[in-house]
Order: C-alpha cells, then sequence, then structure tokens
C-alpha cells in the first residue's frame, strides 16, 4: 500500500517537483500539501496521513514538530532542508522527528531514509556518549567497546562507535578490521554528505553495532579539522540512537568540542602508579571549569583492586568526587582484546561483564 | 610574538626526549633515571616535564613546587629581556647528587594555554647544562614534533605486551622515519623486556627492521619502591637488575663511552619534519 504523504512547504516551486515526484511513484499518494504548518495542523487529520514531508527550513515549522509528532503519533515525520544543517536536524529529532531529508529528492531516496530511520531504533534524540581519559591506558577503548555491543544487545537499536582517538585508535585492532575509509574521510567529506550516503563510512562489527574507524597514519590526525568532527558526531546521531566516542587521552580541541556535545562524559581511569587519582582528579576539574549543565561527567575507575565499597570510598576521598563506576579486573579481557575477537569471545559469565552491564543499563535507562 | 631568543640557537647540552606511542609504559621513570644517572657521572642535568597536562616528574620524586613551564611562559612572555629559566627551576637534591627540573603546569588550565614556540625558547634556554632530558607524552602533538626536531637523540620507549602496543610502536617507528629524522638519532628501547608476553622481542626487531639499542628488564617490585620513596632506582633499589641496566643505557648515552661520543655531540640541525612542515599542519 502506499504512503499517503502530506507536504509543507511554502516554496510554490519546490512543492510542484516534490508532488509531481510523489506522483510518478507508485509507492506514495499525495494527501494534501500546505504553504505552513499551522495551515495543515488540523485539517491534516481528515487524510490519515502516513508520512509527512515538512520544510524544516521554516522556523515555525520546525517549531512545530512536537506538535505534530502529538497528534500523528503514527505518521512518520521526515524534515526537508535544502543544505544539510546539523542544528536544525537536531532540534527536528528532539521534537520527535523520524529524521531529516535533503532536497531534492527522488521517491526512492524517501524510502532509503525511512528505512535507515526505522532501523535506528526509538523515535527519541541520539546519546552521545565519550570515553575521556587523562593519559590513556585506561581501559577507556576496551569499555567503549563493550558497552557498545551490550547497549545494542539489550535495546536492538543502532549504535555507532567512532574512534576519535586519531593518531593511535586500537578500535580496528579490537575488532579486527582493516578499513578502507575512515574518521578522517567523512570529516573530509561532511560537507557533502547525508545520513544516507554517511552510513557506508561505518563497518558492520555485530548486529546493530557499526565501527568508524581511526586512520592508519598518525599525521592524518592533522587533516582533522575539531568542528568537522564535531558534524560527523552529529550526523551519525541521525543514524544511530546511540553515538559512543573513543576520544585522545588528555585535553586538546577534539575532546573538548566532542564533550562539549556529548549528554555523558566517562572519565576513565585505571590505578597503577597511584598518581593516576590525582590526574582523573585534575581532568574532573578541567570539566567543572568548562561546565554549562548540558552534560553529565562522571568518574569509572577500572580494574579495581580490591574491589570493595572500602576501596570505592578511598579513591573518592582522594579524588574530592565520587567513584560513579567501578570496575573489577579480568585477565580473560587482555587476550580477548589481543586476539581481535572482542566482538565474540566475550567473557560472559564474569564480574567485570556484569558490572558493564550495569552500567549500560543505566545508559538506557537514562535520559530520553 | 615576542621571544627571548631567536630559535636557531648556538647549543651545547645535548637533549634526550624521551617518547613513546602508549602511555603508561615507563617514560617518566626513564626520565628520571637518565637524569640521576647522568648526574652521578659528573654532568650538570636538567630534566623537564613536558607532559604538560598529566606530568608525574614531581609526583614519581615526591616533590612539589609553583615553579613551573607555565610560570616560565608568562615571564618570557611579560619580561623577556629579565627572563632567566633558572628561576623556574627546582632541584632534586640526595646523598650529594643533584639536578634540575622544570616541572608541568599544576594546572591542566594552564598546560592547554602553553604556546610551542615559546616552551621552545624555554628549553633552548637551558643549554647551560650538559644534558636536557625531556619527558614527553605519548601524542605527535606540535609540541612534541618540536621537541623531537631539536632533540639530538630520540629515546623511543615501548613495551611490547600487548597487540595495540605492537602496532602503535610500529606506526610511532614508521612515523619517526617518514618525518625524516635520521634514524642514527632514533634509539629504540624496550621496557619490560624479559617479562613473560605472546610478543618475543626478536619478532620486534624484524617487524621494525631496527635492533633494539637497549633493553630494559620488567622489575615491578624495584619501581614500585622507586616511586613510594621517591627517590631513583639507584637510591631505591641500588642492587636491582633495572638499576643495573638503565647504568649501562647511561653509559650509553654519556661521553664516558667513546663509542657513542662524536656521534651525540655532533650539533643537530634544527631543520627537522616539524620545521619543514608546519605551514602546512597548521601549528
Amino acid at each position: 500500500m502506499a504512503y499517503r504523504v502530506i507536504v509543507i512547504e511554502d516554496d510554490q516551486n519546490t512543492l510542484d517537483d516534490i508532488v509531481a515526484m510523489l506522483r510518478r511513484s507508485p509507492d506514495f499518494t499525495v494527501s494534501a500539501t500546505y504553504k505552513s504548518a499551522h495551515a495543515a495542523i488540523n485539517p491534516a487529520a481528515m487524510f490519515h496521513p502516513d508520512l509527512f514531508l515538512a520544510n524544516i527550513e521554516d522556523e515555525e515549522t520546525l517549531n512545530m514538530m512536537p506538535d505534530f509528532v502529538d497528534k500523528f503519533p503514527g505518521a512518520y515525520m521526515l524534515g526537508t532542508m535544502s543544505q544539510w544543517d546539523p542544528l536544525a536536524a537536531q532540534k527536528a529529532m528532539e521534537g520527535g522527528a523520524t529524521g531529516c531529508i535533503l532536497k531534492p529528492f527522488t521517491a526512492k531516496e524517501i524510502l532509503e531514509y525511512l528505512q535507515l530511520y526505522s532501523a535506528r531504533g526509538q523515535r527519541k534524540p541520539p546519546k552521545l556518549i565519550s570515553f575521556f581519559s587523562p593519559k590513556g591506558r585506561a581501559g577507556r577503548t576496551t569499555l567503549a567497546a563493550i558497552l557498545a555491543l551490550l547497549i545494542a544487545e539489550k535495546t536492538g537499536e543502532r549504535v555507532a562507535l567512532i574512534d576519535a582517538d586519531l593518531q593511535f585508535g586500537d578500535l580496528p585492532i579490537f575488532f579486527d578490521l582493516e578499513p578502507n575509509r575512515t574518521v578522517v574521510d567523512a570529516t573530509q567529506d561532511i560537507k557533502l554528505l547525508t545520513p544516507v550516503s554517511f552510513a557506508p563510512y561505518f563497518y558492520p562489527i555485530k548486529d546493530g553495532v557499526s565501527l568508524l574507524s581511526s586512520p592508519d597514519r598518525p599525521e592524518y590526525a592533522e587533516l582533522v579539522a575539531p568542528e568537522s568532527l564535531t558534524e560527523v558526531v552529529m550526523m551519525a546521531g541521525n543514524i544511530f540512537r546511540y553515538v559512543l566516542v573513543d576520544l585522545p587521552s588528555g585535553f586538546n580541541p577534539v575532546t573538548l568540542n566532542i564533550c562539549r556535545i556529548s549528554n555523558v562524559v566517562f572519565v576513565t581511569t585505571m590505578i597503577n602508579s597511584g598518581f593516576e587519582v590525582k590526574h582523573a582528579k585534575k581532568a574532573m576539574e578541567m570539566f567543572e571549569q568548562q561546565d554549562d549543565g548540558r552534560r553529565k561527567v562522571y568518574t569509572v575507575f577500572t580494574r579495581v583492586n580490591p574491589f570493595t565499597e572500602e576501596n570505592r570510598q578511598k579513591i573518592a576521598d582522594q579524588l574530592s568526587y565520587p567513584v560513579d563506576v567501578m570496575i573489577p579486573n579480568e585477565y580473560k579481557m587482555i587476550s580477548v582484546a589481543n586476539s581481535g575477537r572482542l566482538a565474540k569471545g566475550l567473557p560472559m559469565d564474569t564480574l567485570l561483564m556484569k558490572t558493564i552491564s550495569d552500567m549500560a543499563d543505566k545508559i538506557i535507562a537514562s535520559g530520553r | 610574538m615576542a621571544v627571548a631568543t631567536p630559535h636557531s640557537i648556538e647549543r651545547s647540552s645535548v637533549i634526550i626526549s624521551v617518547f613513546s606511542t602508549t602511555p603508561g609504559i615507563g617514560k617518566t621513570i626513564t626520565a628520571i633515571n637518565l637524569a640521576a644517572g647522568l648526574a652521578h657521572e659528573g654532568y650538570k642535568v636538567c630534566l623537564a616535564d613536558l607532559d604538560l597536562q598529566f606530568g608525574d616528574v614531581l609526583n614519581y620524586l615526591k616533590l612539589t613546587s609553583t615553579n613551573t613551564v607555565a610560570g616560565a611562559q608568562r615571564a618570557l612572555l611579560d619580561h623577556p629581556d629579565k627572563f632567566h629559566v633558572r628561576d623556574f627551576l627546582i632541584d632534586y637534591k640526595h646523598e650529594g647528587l643533584t639536578f634540575s627540573i622544570l616541572p608541568a603546569p599544576l594546572y591542566v588550565y594552564d598546560a592547554y594555554q602553553t604556546d610551542v614556540q615559546l616552551v621552545t625558547d624555554i628549553i633552548c634556554e637551558l643549554n647551560f647544562y650538559d644534558y636536557v632530558i625531556l619527558d614527553l607524552n605519548s601524542m605527535f602533538s606540535a609540541l612534541n614534533l618540536a621537541m623531537l626536531d631539536i632533540s639530538t637523540v630520540i629515546n623511543y620507549i615501548g613495551v611490547i605486551d600487548f597487540l595495540p602496543a605492537l602496532k602503535n610502536y610500529k606506526i610511532g617507528y614508521d612515523t619517526l622515519i617518514r618525518f625524516e629524522y635520521e634514524e642514527s638519532k632514533i634509539r629504540l628501547v624496550e621496557n619490560r623486556a624479559d617479562s613473560q608476553k605472546l610478543i618475543r622481542g626478536e619478532d620486534v626487531e624484524k617487524l621494525l627492521g631496527e635492533p633494539f639499542y637497549h633493553r630494559l628488564p620488567n622489575d615491578y617490585p624495584s619501581v614500585n619502591k622507586s616511586i613510594n620513596s621517591g627517590q631513583p632506582l639507584m637510591f631505591a633499589a641500588p642492587d636491582s637488575k633495572l638499576t643495573k641496566s638503565f647504568t649501562e643505557l647511561v653509559g650509553l648515552y654519556s661521553n664516558h663511552n667513546t663509542q657513542v661520543a662524536p656521534e651525540l655531540a655532533a650539533e643537530t640541525s634544527g631543520g627537522g619534519f616539524f620545521s619543514k612542515v608546519k605551514g602546512w599542519f597548521g601549528f
């Protein structure tokens, strides 16, 4: 059965083009067209629409997205725009839109977008989660990878892993991949990309989890403009319900930019000499200085030994911040990561996996 | 920008940078023990902690100081004519052994504000020392490239116990070569060389196409003693195999070893990769 479509478009020529295109396609019937969202919201109900194509370059239409979602919960809402605007796309998703599509588009493209956005998961804004560590060697990458696998398994929604550790990213080796396209290519191309053309930059690792790889030469990192990487991460949020970003160590323009747009930042630390707690404290203070109330920063300690509440308190006292997550050691993890079997060989019946699984549950339950 | 010294300085000190591409593999321990060992041989030594955000030199020596690179940078900017790098150093002293330290900034924010050219100028001001040891962090950052450029030798250290670490060591070495650092300038040092591991040192040498310049044994207890007591290994664990191995490495780097001396004493050009490409890297 064909989709019953309502088109909201204030530009007459664009409207004519869209209508003509839809009429040529057996997959769509045009139920009605409106110049503005206000004109559409009440009468549209008469047509039992399945799909809205609404020009969100018009501010009022963008603002009314939640009203349409309320009134037509069963219909797909595609925001249309002639240039990809990450902030407008984000606002549309926050308003409950299915996603956005770039004008001009064909009937086939509408179907592609609908398929991509349906696979993404719940029609809610993405959860952007970044993994920070002060100096590295903190278990940050391993944690991000395991969480990605667990969240996808538990929710059935799509999860992206983005390796933003541009010089020495380890995610491709953890999953035994040799990708042709990397995050560097994505940042170079981002101005020309749409969600549909961006999706193939990701490599499927396992059901629902895809990786955007780091480059294989450290100097390529210099080709990445931090602002472009921010756009890459934001666009990933249109295709994936969860976007997990593995950051380079320490503070630099990349980490600060990505943390700024993240919903959650995990400051990951592994205690070796003991001074790592000091570094974590310095990092937390830096995050506090940068705080604008828009993200949660949590502390995570890996390979905690002894794995006791007393030790948690001891670390917290030194840190002057709570220890939000504490993860025990598991020697099996080393050989799993060492052999590129992270997608298949996780030591499921261990305390380590149980702890990270609890962490995944909290991420899934948190926010929207 | 106003700077106190021209970039092409006449240098008398040997600059040894301690660099790696994986964090947490013993750079700071190596830097401290190189500094202590060279001081023990009678040289004037300064150790600069250039892991600016999260440096550990003072932590490992149980020292505190408000003198830092950040302070030096401010002074150099404000009063270049009155700048004396000595005012921003502190001394490590124990049983008659002394070396100077240029500490890392106290706050991450200050570290974030550092300027590559100013830090380079500050390091070049240390030229009244026989040896300047640079403790770097694990990245090809603009600062690290500038430091590698002015270094006499690059002590490139790795622990090859983990596949990602091996990958990063190899990639780092290939990158240094691509950056046109002379192979003789890069000294491959394997740390924890005799620990039980899945990857053999000989295989690593085959992969790199270069032998290790030196191998440091795995000696966790001695390193622990050193960090817990805040003393270099020669005091904390004088008879340990790791201490002996560091003495050997110091011998390789000091002018007491006639085989190495001429090469080390030779003036290196300042025109390394960083100088050549900083234009198109946008530094």
